[in-house]
């Protein structure tokens, strides 16, 4: 596991402080959101539309802050749109690192290198880039042909610079298992300190609505990831979490360990859907309806999610919540290559799914190389 | 009135395949009849979900091209109000259902067309054509 041990620390005297105190519903990452303009366009995405004078808003640092304050948690992840864009990142950033608060900035690194300089490193800040897979599957998902290249000159810098680093990837339906296997050893030898990955949720406003991975495909798919692991692979994630996403653990949805705070307030329920805001975290906590959502609710718009926002809190509260769990956690920290002949036959006979999913994408009159007609299915 | 409850799904979630998205409504240039409450309330659901600006004429005459981005359902229309962002304006504002007398949905959808397909069909065209450098570009703000 990549997560620093001071890092694992507070996350865990914060989680048992939340329960010896008897809190049932605390936060443990803000998606903190700045603002939503961005400077790509990619197909996939359901954050970005919006009309003009909605993208030109955002939070001013001190909105920032209170949001931050006010949810309490200790980690806080800075997603968009893209955050470099706003003119006021690096006050922001400063003033969380000042609250000691845990920070991942996740961003397409376009502006990166450029911007390193006004940047300190520190081990509360991170620089999540969003990579999602090798170069022809991050250009075909980003809908940006040499994003990749620029990714990866700014991932190298940073890395350089003696900043933590992590990618972040989101994989859909039609994603190549040996692809992104291979581009875990890409990233690797890139010296970020470790991965971060998700299964695509179905975002309700995304341009392509056809290929969102059910949860039975999902599961095979990050079994056929993540089983036989190379031992130079570091994730930045809880290893109970990668578990679930191979189909060993079953969790529930934790929805309000991940919330959401943006120009139009704190989103309900989660990150992913939009059924309302409201103006404070209390109110957001008390008038949610938290039984409408997560699987076992019923609700078809959390039917095939396991989305790390909203699992990830459940996998860290199981790690940190119980001397079993903190157990099964190390285990799974330690004993990590989860060798699995089954997993193996799932990569070796990729070429079979891929025609099995031919169907999904037709375009008339188009001739693709063989690459591209598979990069048609991924959609990430 | 309440918030729409979710049906319970008949599907074992966990052997889902491949997961369908949502139909795309055709709602540019929509003009609802508001005849009576129901007719509102289903205009301004569909109102909050919309990703362009929409045109709100009150009762005092006054109109907004606004964002909507919150509603909330109470016991009658007088305590049910809508979120909103007008495009001339800073500051969040708030409007109860009982001020609003029409609804245009005059806005550029915002989620629609973009798809996919689309930009697989672009790009292999601009392939074909020897391109380089092939993107598709956030649109401008101004």
């Amino acid at each position: 596991m990549a997560v620093p041990i001071s890092q694992m620390w507070t996350v865990a005297s914060y989680i048992l402080k939340k329960r010896l105190s008897g809190q049932k519903k605390y936060p443990l990452v803000l998606m903190l959101e700045p603002l939503f303009r961005c400077n790509l366009a990619c197909a996939g995405c359901g954050k970005v539309q919006y009309p003009p004078h909605i993208l030109k808003k955002q939070l001013s640092p001190e909105e920032c802050f209170h949001a931050v304050e006010e949810c309490g948690v200790p980690m806080v992840s800075l997603p968009g749109g893209e955050p470099l864009l706003h003119p006021q990142i690096v006050e922001i950033v400063n003033g969380l690192v000042e609250r000691k608060k845990y920070i991942y900035l996740c961003t397409n690194a376009l502006e990166l290198k450029k911007r390193l300089h006004e940047f300190t490193p520190s081990k509360y800040l991170t620089f999540s880039v969003h990579l999602d897979g090798q170069r022809e599957h991050h250009d075909m998902s980003v809908c940006r042909e040499g994003g990749y290249d620029i990714a990866v000159e700014g991932i190298k810098e940073a890395v350089k610079r003696g900043f933590r680093v992590t990618t972040n990837a989101t994989f859909f339906d039609g994603t190549d298992p040996n692809s992104v296997r291979s581009f875990f050893d890409e990233v690797m030898s890139m010296g970020v300190e470790g991965i971060v990955l998700s299964p695509g949720y179905s975002y309700e406003k995304a341009p392509d609505q056809q290929h969102f991975l059910g949860r039975a495909k999902t599961r095979r798919l990050f079994r056929a990831i993540l089983s036989n692991r190379k031992k130079s692979w570091k994730f930045n994630m809880s290893p109970l979490f990668l578990e679930f996403l191979m189909g060993k653990r079953n969790y529930e949805c934790t929805a309000w360990g991940s919330p959401a705070y943006n120009i139009f307030g704190w989103q309900k329920p989660c990150y992913l859907l939009q059924d309302g805001y409201t103006d404070t975290f209390q109110e957001l906590l008390d008038t949610t309806n938290w039984d409408e959502y997560g699987t076992a609710s019923g609700n078809p718009k959390c039917a095939n999610c396991m989305v790390s926002c909203g699992y990830e809190p459940t996998a860290v509260n199981a790690g940190f919540g119980s001397l079993s769990g903190f157990f099964a956690m190390a285990k799974a920290a330690i004993f990590s290559s989860y060798k699995d002949q089954g997993a193996l036959d799932l990569l070796n006979n990729h070429t079979t799914f891929t025609a099995e999913r031919s169907h999904l994408v037709k375009i008339e009159g188009v001739s693709l190389t063989p690459q591209v007609a598979q990069l048609e299915e991924t959609r990430a | 009135m309440s918030q729409p409850v979710h049906a319970a799904t008949p599907v074992n979630v966990d052997e889902l395949e491949v997961v369908d998205g949502r139909a795309y409504e055709n709602l540019e240039g929509w003009i609802p009849e508001l005849a009576n409450e129901a007719d509102l309330q289903n205009a301004l659901e569909k109102a909050f979900d919309y990703r362009g600006d929409i045109s709100l004429t009150f009762k005092n005459g006054e109109t907004v091209e606004a964002y909507i981005f919150n509603r909330q359902s109470g016991k009658s229309l007088a305590d049910s109000y809508v979120q909103y962002f007008a495009s001339n304006a800073l500051e969040k504002r708030k409007a109860s259902y009982a001020e609003i007398a029409r609804i245009e949905f005059t806005g550029k959808d915002r989620a629609a067309g973009k798809h996919w397909e689309a930009w697989l069909k672009k790009y292999a065209e601009k392939k074909a054509a020897g391109e380089t450098n092939i993107a598709l570009h956030p649109e401008a703000l101004d």
